[in-house]
């Protein structure tokens, strides 16, 4: 068997990966990429932890994040879809309309 | 070596590289395919670690339906013509994220985890299995949760259609 301490850190850095790309990124929809890149990293930790500690509420919760990560899919990409119908951009930098 | 090993290091040196492909590929389409690959590697992550379930619902939900929303947005929102990456950003955020995965990786090998157990040995998955052993978790003790996300699910289409629909924007502009 594969320790658990290696998916743990496979889950690091998928979660680095995944922070990066919402940093560096500029394209809305490659930001929301990079965010279900975070979520799938948490996801393997939770089922990670299940397998040390002989338990299954750690799957349970990613039942939830699968759930939670469809909402936020729906709801994110409908919001992209009203900003480029305003504007038609994309771009984060010129999405400045809040900036005093 | 081991089976096991074998295809815990084939699943996670290619998801890791479909990450990498996620986060720097410039065309935005090859992008959503490499977020694809990812998926079906972490599914067979999840496989490899025993959690049936969870991998099957990985697939069904994460690499084909959320997928399918993405493809029909990219579809109706075009490529934009700018840098794909922000230079200045990414000078700063990779020594950053390199710091913070060093931290990560120090902290899950040598952290000392409380190892307090639950009841699902390995004996009992094997004997229940694990689609029994989730559920059972989850129409119990977490029912309450399960409503919760049923009514997350139903607010969301409601929202999802509301933003997205097209006539406020022209009530807007009227």
């Amino acid at each position: 068997m594969v320790p658990y301490e290696y998916y743990v850190v496979l889950s690091g850095l998928l979660m680095v990966l995944g922070l990066v790309g919402v940093i560096v990124r500029k394209n809305i929809i490659a930001m929301l990429l990079s965010t279900e890149l975070m979520l799938n990293a948490v996801n393997i930790a939770f089922v990670a932890f299940d397998m040390k500690l002989a338990d299954v509420s750690g799957q349970v919760f990613v039942f939830f994040i699968l759930t939670i990560a469809a909402a936020e899919a729906a709801v994110g990409l409908g919001l992209i879809m009203a900003i480029y119908r305003l504007r038609k951009d994309v771009d984060v930098n010129t999405l400045t309309e809040l900036k005093l | 070596m081991e089976l096991n090993n074998v295809a815990f290091w084939t699943f996670s040196s290619l998801a890791v590289l479909s990450a990498i492909g996620v986060v720097f590929f410039r065309n935005i389409i090859y992008a959503v395919l490499s977020l694809i690959s990812t998926l079906i590697m972490v599914s067979g992550l999840f496989f490899n670690m025993g959690a049936e379930l969870i991998g099957a619902l990985q697939i069904i939900i994460y690499a084909v339906a959320i997928v399918v929303f993405y493809v029909l947005v990219i579809s109706t929102v075009p490529e934009d013509k700018g840098q794909t990456v922000d230079v200045n950003y990414m000078l700063v955020s990779l020594p950053v994220g390199f710091l913070i995965f060093i931290e990560l990786a120090y902290v899950a090998l040598y952290g000392a985890w409380k190892s307090n157990t639950g009841m699902f040995t390995p004996e009992v998955v094997k004997e229940m299995g694990n689609v029994k052993a989730v559920a059972s978790m989850l129409f119990t003790k977490y029912l309450f949760p399960f409503e919760v996300a049923s009514v997350i699910l139903l607010v969301a289409m409601i929202g999802a259609i509301i933003i997205g629909r097209k006539d406020h924007v022209l009530d807007e502009e009227a």
